[in-house]
């Protein structure tokens, strides 16, 4: 019996929309797996199945090894789901709606009550844990909606857009929360637009584009193809002199422009941006800050979506 | 092990409508409209007790139009309350939080049944003082208060669960609410226009055939005639509503079903006591076809002496002969047949089917979703 989530050729139609055509990924337990794609490439339709609420058309699903299809409660039984919708039932407060989701996932009443205590405290919502739900923002419904996520404690947690409506302290705290509970084994899938933060705390990432996820030769070409980074000094003269200088910027570096946050270099690989770092600090440029301007995440991301149009990859910039 | 399933899947029930009941049924606007309802019977059941002398003639009258106003305004709120369960939920985004945990779709259908059937019910139970008042004003017999009230509380039911099973077939709200009011209005109006226009639309042509006397001699002694010259056979036509094909119309009235269950109270003269008797009598005389031919033969009455001419005062022949007062309500009543069960047994497919079908719609992990719906 394999943990986790493994998914093999899903596709799923809604009448002539095809939604998904072809997604494959495995979540390993213990680990949390970023789901990225543009609008409308089939991320909620894949969670929506991995959640037991849509039939794929074709292909095989494994949560833990059972499939969410012919065994849907077994799945049920050791799923979170945190839907993008915050839907909350408006006259309970979040500590009735927490014990009410407890007690549909069978914890008898105290059980219920217990747990309940234990999530308003993780997801710090002790001041509003009474007041009935409708009176909630934006940001406490998402965190009411991670908490009824985890009221049974599932292995396998499936997360749509879990930070938006988030404040930079809840984010952080989010973070911890998802890499604790990778810690503890179970298997994260969080689909995000905020790349940079999944970043942060994604080991891995699956790329979903019109209804396909992109394989690992492509990530893996995505994520070395030349790319930005960002170079920033003491002295910015310095800087501009020894970047136009022809012996410190070597045949696979090309300056692209400066902005606020400092200087723009175009990068062929991270081999030669070590030998350009290397030649700027010989040349007696205080570098302060030097690194990739996008996120890893973002780059693929960027790569991939664009290595889908018809332009092609030279179209950039 | 059964008996363990059993109790996981009634606790879940459970939860449902408790779920609901806190969700739907909240807060004062709720006991506002229990109150205003109690005021309205306690009105209508005052008027009832000057109009009927009810002190008289007991509390039948009363306790009949109670119900049937209670059935009157549990139709007109139930739809409102019920006919959004599902959909409203899957607005709301609480559906699929809901799905995606151990409660099954048969949990969640019939929980939320069950609370909508919990909620119209408290309108019969605010009625309840009146309907005592009524019962202890005398003549209405045990059997009746049973019978309607149970009849009364499945017809709620029924309205129930139409309305939640239109939540569920439907996507948007707003329609099924509608159409749930349609539905009401199909059973409670619709039954009786189209059992009047389908009854005088099916005109048939009755023939009379009538002889009179031309002339005679009469002896004044006997009484009797003699030579008695006959008219020729004297045929006049007219056209009859054939209401008897369509009595079933009505037998799918909810307030006929609740009428015609009850057991039927008669006076000494054969007049019914209450409202239920009234209107199943009506019921039951449209099941009677109306005679396509009748003859009327002066000649062989006059030929037998039985008829005579109205100057002589001998009433009684002429009265027992020719004037008959017809079969009196309670001999209707009792030579029809009852059709309250058709029409129950009509509305509980009815609502049985609506669930049954909201049920598969909601089902998941779904294999189609109507257009334009969102699952979450």
């Amino acid at each position: 019996m394999s943990s986790g989530i493994t998914v093999t050729g899903v596709s799923r139609s809604f009448g002539a929309v095809s939604a998904l055509l072809d997604a494959t990924l495995t979540v390993p337990a213990g680990s949390v797996t970023a789901l990225i794609g543009p609008n409308g490439s089939g991320k909620t339709t894949l969670l929506l199945i991995l959640a037991t609420l849509l039939t794929p058309d074709a292909g095989t699903i494994r949560i833990n090894g059972h499939d969410p299809v012919t065994e849907p409660e077994r799945v049920r039984a050791l799923l979170g789901w945190m839907p993008d919708t915050l839907g909350s039932w408006p006259s309970l407060s979040a500590r009735a709606a927490l014990q009410t989701t407890g007690r549909m996932y069978r914890l008898t009443r105290e059980q219920a009550a217990v747990r309940a205590d234990e999530l308003i405290a993780l997801t710090d919502l002790g001041d509003f844990a009474d007041r009935p739900s409708r009176v909630l923002s934006r940001g406490q419904k998402q965190r009411l909606s991670l908490a009824r996520a985890l009221v049974h404690s599932p292995g396998v947690l499936l997360l749509d857009e879990p930070a938006s409506g988030l404040d930079p302290a809840a984010r952080a705290a989010l973070r911890h929360l998802l890499r604790r509970l990778a810690g503890e084994g179970t298997a994260i899938l969080v689909s995000s637009h905020v790349l940079a933060e999944l970043d942060e705390m994604a080991d891995a990432a699956v790329y979903l584009a019109d209804g396909r996820t992109a394989s690992p030769e492509q990530v893996a070409a995505a994520g070395a193809s030349a790319r930005a980074w960002r170079i920033r000094s003491l002295d910015e003269a310095a800087l501009e002199r020894a970047l136009a200088t022809p012996g410190v910027v070597g045949a696979l570096v090309q300056v692209r422009g400066v902005d606020q946050l400092g200087t723009l270099v175009q990068v062929e690989n991270e081999a030669s941006a070590a030998a350009l770092l290397h030649n700027l600090v010989l040349s007696g440029v205080p570098v302060c800050d030097f690194g990739p301007a996008v996120g890893n995440l973002e780059h693929t991301f960027h790569d991939l979506t664009r290595a889908a149009l018809p332009t092609g990859s030279e179209a950039r910039e | 092990m059964t008996a363990a399933r059993n109790r996981i899947f009634l606790s879940g029930l459970w939860l449902i409508v408790t779920l609901e009941l806190r969700q739907r049924v909240r807060g004062v606007s709720w006991y506002v409209l229990l109150g205003v309802f109690m005021l309205l019977v306690g009105v209508v059941t005052f008027l009832l007790w000057l109009a009927t002398s009810a002190w008289l003639s007991g509390g039948g009258g009363v306790f009949s139009t109670i119900i049937f106003f209670v059935l009157l305004l549990g139709t007109l709120v139930s739809p409102a309350l019920s006919g959004n369960a599902v959909n409203g939920d899957r607005d709301a985004g609480t559906l699929a939080t809901t799905q995606v945990t151990l409660i099954s779709t048969g949990q969640l259908v019939l929980g939320k049944f069950l609370a909508a059937w919990i909620t119209a019910l408290a309108f019969l139970a605010a009625a309840l003082p009146f309907l005592i008042f009524a019962v202890v004003l005398g003549e209405v017999s045990l059997a009746t208060i049973a019978v309607s009230v149970l009849v009364l509380a499945a017809e709620l039911g029924v309205i129930a669960a139409v309305g939640v099973g239109l939540s569920g077939i439907l996507t948007r709200p707003l329609f099924s609410i509608v159409l749930t009011y349609l539905v009401v209005a199909a059973l409670s109006l619709g039954t009786l226009i189209a059992f009047a226009l389908l009854g005088t639309a099916t005109q048939q042509q009755a023939t009379n055939v009538n002889y009179y006397v031309v002339s005679s001699t009469f002896d004044e002694k006997t009484g009797t005639q003699s030579d008695i010259v006959c008219s020729t056979a004297q045929t006049t036509t007219r056209n009859v509503p054939r209401f008897d094909y369509f009595w079933f119309f009505l037998a799918a009235n909810p307030y006929v079903v609740v009428a015609d269950a009850a057991p039927g109270s008669f006076n000494d003269a054969g007049y019914p006591t209450d409202l239920f008797g009234q209107i199943a009598v009506g019921v039951r005389s449209a099941q009677a076809p109306p005679e396509l031919f009748t003859e009327s033969n002066g000649c062989e009455r006059a030929a037998q002496g039985s008829y005579r001419d109205t100057t002589f005062s001998d009433s009684e022949a002429y009265s027992g002969q020719a004037y008959d007062p017809g079969p009196t309500a309670q001999e209707i009543y009792d030579g029809a047949v009852p059709s309250w069960f058709i029409g129950l047994t009509m509305h509980l497919l009815l609502a049985a089917g609506a669930l049954v079908w909201a049920w598969r719609r909601t089902r998941t992990p779904a294999t189609h979703l109507p257009t334009g719906s969102r699952i979450a």
